[in-house]
């Protein structure tokens, strides 16, 4: 992900694959910071998907929502049409910027070229080299072999990932159960990520109306 | 059908089918006037500014542009939708009118469909050059291809877009330049050298025989039958692309006939705009006449206040949905950090147009073309407020952002009115500007002959012509 | 084999239909008439026969319209479906924009392309053109005497009474139209 520099951000024209939104409760002195990490929800229906004319962006047999860079003309439609804000653009040619920082590239990643759009992949990089792995060895995936990077990442471990279609997996136990919740559930783009709401035990006197995380 | 309107004036003078010949055709065989030179030059220099601007913007990118993250077209698209609106009156003036046998379009339609045609061509501009990487727009055109073949998505109305434009685009020139043929052969009869040899190779052999006539009224009656459907899809293809979208202030399906309505509107005033101006340059006051300003500005109050109507729906609907980012999105749009576009929107198109209910105003023409260019302007700004103030603000707070144009932006307008301008000023210079076979048609004295001057008063041709016209 | 046509001008359309009707009930055989505008009723009188091209404007739409719907459902359907945004293999609904716009441009072409090639009319043909003025303010009348059943003073008087301005006689070899 290359950085821009602090005149494109105050542009808004950050890279960041995952943003991190807070939300408030409470006031004065019992102000609460909620967080909320926001990136592509890659959802069943996306809309991103239905208005690409050069199927630059469709769905994966995963269920993922898959950016091809190199089918992308660059129209931007996408990115206007997702309701969470996701997607970024390369309005200029970033990794020819500095040779030095293109030796820090991932090899694994695709480096995106100007004028077309990006987006979180669900580290499907990660993804297909586990499966082609599984399918050399004979040995089948079992649930927390693939971790995506912001997973490996977080202190926290406030991140699961996994197979919703394997009942027995984390990320599907977690999404099933009463915490569970998705955002802009009514615009019925049916997102892949799940939220889980954050249960808090707070004095009595705090006010303010609660919002879930 | 022809008689109820036979004894209706269309041009001023009275005329003889030679004299129109004279009048229009002349113009045209000589260098220019000191006016249109001035005026080719302007417009030529915008174009060039346009030209450096678009050079600069694909050779280093979007980021040119003042968009970001969250707001995705903003000029761009604006001209685009502003564009294809202003080409809607050309085929509205030669199809629909045509259908409804008004004769008076017969003075402009000719210009009107030029318009359309140069119109469309600025709009096409707008969706390739606003791509990160134009120089693969061949990929939106579905063609067998090493790749699979990957075709395209037909479910994309971007892709509606390409064929909706690309159809219009080839409709409207063949059909101009149809209507254009008897008007060349004269042209090609008048000339001599080279000039005959090139018009000769246009005109297609045209003779004037009753036989090709016949069949020409009757393809023209056809094509006609088949723009009117066409113009009133292509806008709504247009509106499709925000219709379709889930964004809040996109996602209405008041659009298409919102949108249908606003393109006539803000395309008749174009066309009144060019014709107050060419009727002065080109001296063809007598054929267009004030009665035709009068009909166009009665259409310009009829179509402003239906637009009117389309903004008071959008914000009912938005209230009635109970929607809270529908009724964010109008409260945002009229009293967010962007109401001033809205508002100019609405002074310029819904306010100014009412004047025109006045007899005073639509008979004083210097009035009427101030008012023509403020609802160009408002008009430009209503697709400027849908499109940028809808992305600005939407579902998440964290996403939203501001939207300021650049000068590369602003530059690439100017050069898409260059473009429009030197097309069209080349137009009057090299083609017949009004269609001279149409206006000999209906031209009252054509009956009596050249021989016969027409008495004074006389206005009305022989009943027993008419009876037979009629049959 | 070649035949002598006569070519008679006159300065307005009355005139001319004048002519017109004489003529035919002189017993000469009407070719045909050039005008500056397209006159309405000399089709029955010239014996012009009703045009096909609403029949070509209809095929071409109904070619375009299927052949768009075909395509469309063939490339997303069969050849490569790929998911896009949750939506079937068959969007039909999505279809209908494309398949519309191919339906009008079809008809279209094949209306201008009809009207072209029944007519003659290509880039650089020159067309048999009568007068020059018949683009301007000139109507032509094109006839021919069939077994010169008309003697040549009669047509002459025919002229006179029709009002004509100009006449002449052309002698046409055949491969000349
Ligand atoms: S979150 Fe946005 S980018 Fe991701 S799948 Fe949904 S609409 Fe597309």
């Amino acid at each position: 992900m290359p950085c821009v520099g602090k005149d494109e951000v105050r542009r808004h024209r950050e890279m960041t694959w995952m943003r991190v939104d807070r939300y408030f409760t409470g006031e004065g002195d019992d102000t609460q910071a909620v967080h909320q990490p926001m990136m592509c929800q890659h959802c069943a229906n996306a809309p991103c998907e239905t208005v690409c004319p050069v199927l630059a962006t469709v769905h994966s047999t995963d269920g993922l929502n898959q950016q091809i860079y190199n089918r992308c003309v660059g129209t931007r439609y996408c990115a206007n049409n997702c309701p969470y804000k996701t997607r970024r653009f390369n309005w200029f040619d970033y990794p020819r910027a500095d040779e030095l920082q293109n030796l820090a590239l991932n090899p694994d990643v695709t480096v995106r070229s100007r004028g077309v759009m990006e987006k979180c992949s669900m580290c499907v990089q990660r993804i297909q080299e586990a499966k082609a792995e599984a399918a050399r060895t004979g040995v089948p995936l079992v649930d927390g072999d693939i971790r995506t990077a912001c997973q490996q990442s977080c202190p926290a471990d406030a991140i699961t990932f996994g197979d919703l279609h394997d009942t027995e997996s984390a990320a599907a136990g977690l999404a099933r159960g009463p915490r569970a919740y998705s955002i802009l559930t009514e615009l019925n783009v049916d997102p892949g990520v799940t939220y889980l709401a954050d249960v808090r035990n707070r004095p009595q006197h705090a006010s303010g109306e609660r919002h879930g995380q | 059908m022809d008689s109820d309107h036979a004894n209706e004036r269309v041009i001023d003078g009275d005329k003889s089918l030679s004299d129109v010949t004279h009048d229009i055709f002349s113009p045209l065989e000589t260098r220019g006037s000191g006016r249109w030179w001035a005026g080719f030059l302007l417009a030529v220099s915008a174009l060039l500014l346009g030209l450096v601007a678009v050079g600069y913007q694909i050779v280093t990118g979007i980021g040119t542009w003042g968009l970001n993250r969250t707001v995705g077209w903003a000029f761009d698209i604006t001209n685009f939708v502003f564009w294809v609106g202003i080409g809607h009156a050309g085929t509205l003036i030669s199809a629909v009118l045509l259908l409804f046998r008004q004769k008076w379009r017969t003075s402009i339609n000719r210009a009107a469909e030029a318009m359309t045609i140069f119109a469309v061509m600025c709009a096409g501009i707008f969706p390739l050059i606003h791509m990160g990487r134009p120089w693969l727009a061949h990929w939106v055109f579905p063609y067998p291809n090493p790749r699979g073949s990957l075709w395209v998505n037909w479910r994309s109305p971007l892709l509606w877009d390409v064929f909706a434009i690309g159809t219009y685009f080839t409709i409207s020139l063949l059909f101009w330049y149809v209507g254009l043929i008897p008007d060349l052969a004269t042209a090609r009869d008048r000339a001599k050298g080279l000039r005959r040899h090139v018009l000769r190779f246009f005109a297609l052999g045209w003779t004037g025989s009753a036989r090709t006539w016949s069949r020409y009224e009757i393809a023209c009656v056809l094509l006609a039958a088949l723009a009117t459907p066409l113009v009133v899809s292509v806008h709504s293809v247009v509106s499709a692309d925000f219709a379709t979208a889930v964004i809040p202030g996109w996602h209405a399906t008041l659009f298409p006939p919102y949108f249908v309505i606003g393109a006539v509107f803000s395309g008749f005033a174009m066309v009144l705009t060019l014709m107050l101006v060419a009727r002065k340059v080109m001296h063809f006051e007598e054929y267009i006449t004030e009665r035709h300003v009068g009909a166009m500005c009665k259409i310009l109050v009829f179509t402003g206040t239906i637009v009117g109507l389309a903004y008071m729906t959008e914000i009912f609907t938005a209230w009635y949905s109970a929607s809270a980012y529908e009724q964010f999105l109008f409260k945002n749009r009229a009293m967010g950090p962007m109401a001033w576009a809205f508002w100019i929107m609405v002074s310029c198109n819904v306010i100014s147009p009412q004047l025109l209910w006045l007899r005073k105003v639509r008979t004083n023409l210097g009035l009427v073309f101030v008012l023509s260019l403020v609802i160009n302007v408002g008009m430009w700004f209503e697709r400027f407020v849908i499109i940028v103030t809808s992305l600005t603000r939407d579902f998440l707070p964290s996403a939203w952002a501001g939207y300021t144009p650049t000068s590369i932006e602003i530059a690439t307008l100017i050069g898409s009115f260059g473009l429009f301008f030197t097309a069209f000023l080349l137009f009057c210079r090299f083609v017949p500007m009004i269609a001279a076979s149409e206006i000999k048609s209906v031209l009252l004295r054509r009956r009596a002959g050249d021989d016969r001057p027409l008495a004074a008063g006389e206005t009305q041709p022989p009943a027993d012509a008419d009876a037979r016209r009629a049959a | 084999m070649s035949r002598r046509i006569h070519v008679a001008l006159y300065t307005s359309e009355e005139k001319l239909l004048g002519a017109l009707r004489a003529s035919r009930k002189a017993g000469l055989t009407v070719l045909d008439v050039m005008s500056p505008y397209p006159i309405h009723g000399v089709d029955d009188l010239v014996g012009i026969p009703r045009s096909r091209l609403p029949a070509a404007c209809l095929a071409g739409g109904l070619l375009g319209l299927g052949l768009a719907l075909w395509f469309q459902y063939w490339t997303s359907s069969v050849d490569w479906p790929i998911d896009v945004g949750g939506k079937p293999w068959n969007s039909l609904p999505a279809f209908a924009p494309v398949a519309f716009e191919m339906t009008i441009l079809f008809a279209g072409l094949a209306t201008i392309f009809g009207l072209l090639l029944r007519s003659g009319m290509l880039p650089g043909r020159s067309g048999v053109i009568r007068d020059l003025r018949v683009t301007d303010d000139r109507f032509a009348l094109v006839v021919t005497r069939p077994d010169a059943a008309v003697t040549d003073t009669e047509l002459a008087q025919l002229w006179r009474d029709t009002g004509a301005v100009e006449h002449r006689d052309i002698v046409e070899r055949e491969g000349d139209r």
